[in-house]
């Protein structure tokens, strides 16, 4: 192998490499958030609603989570301004982003919520809470604390393997940001060894986030790796 | 809208479906391999993980950095990364074992910690019971603990293939022709967008749709008492 590594062109870009790296991470943010509350709300569906909807929340949930993030961005990408829906590439990628990420939160969600104990609900049922302060007061602390792991690590999932979807249409994100560089002087190799460095640099600040945001608001004593 | 069902009869015709047939044989095949090997190439992992005594430390501390750094980088830059340095070594390789291997790395990292847990679960004194009897480390590994750890590893792993199906549609991005890339080539000679991308999602649906529902069915035959018992559902009021 006579390939010459010529690191230099890289530290001069680092700056707009970073960029692409904060975009990232609020990329990650708001997918996450988003989903979250997709999937909040279509547990509860999973578990206290009627069957039509229950039926729709479960033809949902197979449906995304059986096929690729990137064909459902393609979908809103190419697909949808044929029907007169321009988004810009950004959003694309945030709403596909969501929606997928809100269909594996519903599955990670309903497991928590199978886990609170039946005792639990009863009581809460004979101090008179409605619906939504059993959910608020009694399931989500509840589930807070047994899913934890299962979210954190679901959070480097959307962080990582969801956004660097972007890459494929246009958002210069950390992916992104290393095509596009690359692609000025053809050092592939250098650029994208340095984005995969920053790649796990990145998960590991918010895993250790993660990590003492769980211990800080639900006592959970979270393992960075 | 129109044109979209003006397009039907033409997208569905016989030489596009055999087109997209051949790509989802394709798609299947490449995580298979990949998954395969990297499946075997975890249990080496494993097993090289685990290697009691101090000269070792370093080999495990690789061990243990390869598998958290894998699971941190997207698999994208996996791809390119694999893609421009197999290509500096071997100038002609060609492009589906360059996603092979890309498919393969990624696995190795994400079943090792499914094997470790495997491993981990099966008791300690079914070990002390092997070095008692004088069973060297890899006797005891093939002939005590992994007949007792693969109903825990099969149902995760057989998932984790599974649900690669789906990761490999970033392939299309170096040129392999796998449904993502056939998709975009059609959507380029003009079909509707809606249309294409439609049909390859119904694609993989159909291909990771009853892989998944045989990886359920397995967990469910595969499962010991003691793990149906472990949680008390929520009465539906």
């Amino acid at each position: 192998m006579n390939y010459g590594f010529q690191f230099g062109v890289v530290w001069d870009n680092i700056p707009e490499l970073l960029e692409g790296a904060w975009l990232t991470l609020q990329l990650g943010c708001f997918a996450f958030a988003g989903g979250s509350l997709i999937g909040l709300l279509f547990a509860t569906i999973k578990t206290y609603g009627a069957w039509p909807l229950r039926f729709l929340v479960d033809c949902y949930v197979i449906f995304i989570t059986n096929t690729p993030a990137l064909i459902q961005i393609y979908f809103l990408y190419f697909g949808l301004p044929e029907v007169g829906i321009r988004w810009s590439n950004e959003a694309c990628l945030l709403i596909g982003l969501t929606m997928n990420a809100g269909a594996y939160l519903t599955l990670i969600l309903r497991a928590g919520f199978l886990s609170v104990r039946v005792t639990e609900i009863e009581a809460s049922q004979t101090l008179g809470m409605s619906l939504i302060q059993q959910v608020r007061y009694i399931i989500l602390p509840h589930i807070a604390k047994s899913i934890y792991p299962a979210l954190a690590n679901f959070f480097i999932v959307v962080l990582v393997m969801g956004t660097s979807v972007g890459a494929l249409i246009g958002v210069d994100e950390l992916t992104g940001q290393a095509i596009n560089l690359s692609t000025v002087n053809y050092r592939w190799l250098e650029y994208f060894t340095v984005v995969a460095g920053m790649y796990v640099v990145l998960t590991f600040i918010a895993s250790i986030g993660l990590a003492l945001l769980g211990r800080w608001a639900f006592r959970v004593k979270a393992r960075i790796f | 809208m129109e044109r979209i069902l003006e397009q039907i009869p033409r997208f569905f015709s016989g030489p596009n479906m055999t087109l997209l047939l051949e790509a989802a044989g394709l798609t299947l095949a490449m995580t298979l391999t990949g998954c395969l090997i990297g499946f075997g190439l975890a249990f080496v992992l494993v097993y090289l993980r685990q290697t009691p005594g101090m000269w070792a430390l370093p080999l495990r501390w690789i061990c243990i950095t390869y598998v958290e750094v894998f699971r941190r980088i997207p698999f994208i830059v996996v791809i390119y990364l694999v893609l421009f340095f197999i290509q500096a070594v071997t100038p002609d390789a060609s492009l589906f074992t360059i996603a092979v291997i890309a498919i393969c790395l990624y696995a190795v990292a994400y079943t090792a910690d499914i094997i470790r847990g495997g491993i981990e679960s099966v008791p300690i004194t079914q070990v002390e019971a092997a070095q008692s009897m004088n069973l060297s480390r890899l006797q005891t590994n093939i002939r005590i603990i992994l007949p007792q750890a693969w109903p825990v590893i099969a149902p995760p792993a057989i998932a984790f293939a599974v649900s690669f199906i789906k990761d490999t549609a970033l392939v299309s991005q170096v040129g392999v022709f796998e449904l993502t890339f056939r998709g975009k080539e059609l959507n380029n000679q003009g079909y509707s967008g809606l249309l294409v991308f439609g049909t390859i999602a119904l694609c993989y649906f159909l291909l990771s749709f009853p892989l998944s529902i045989l990886g359920q069915y397995l967990e469910k035959r595969l499962a010991t008492p003691r793990g149906e018992r472990r949680s008390r559902k929520i009465r539906h009021p």
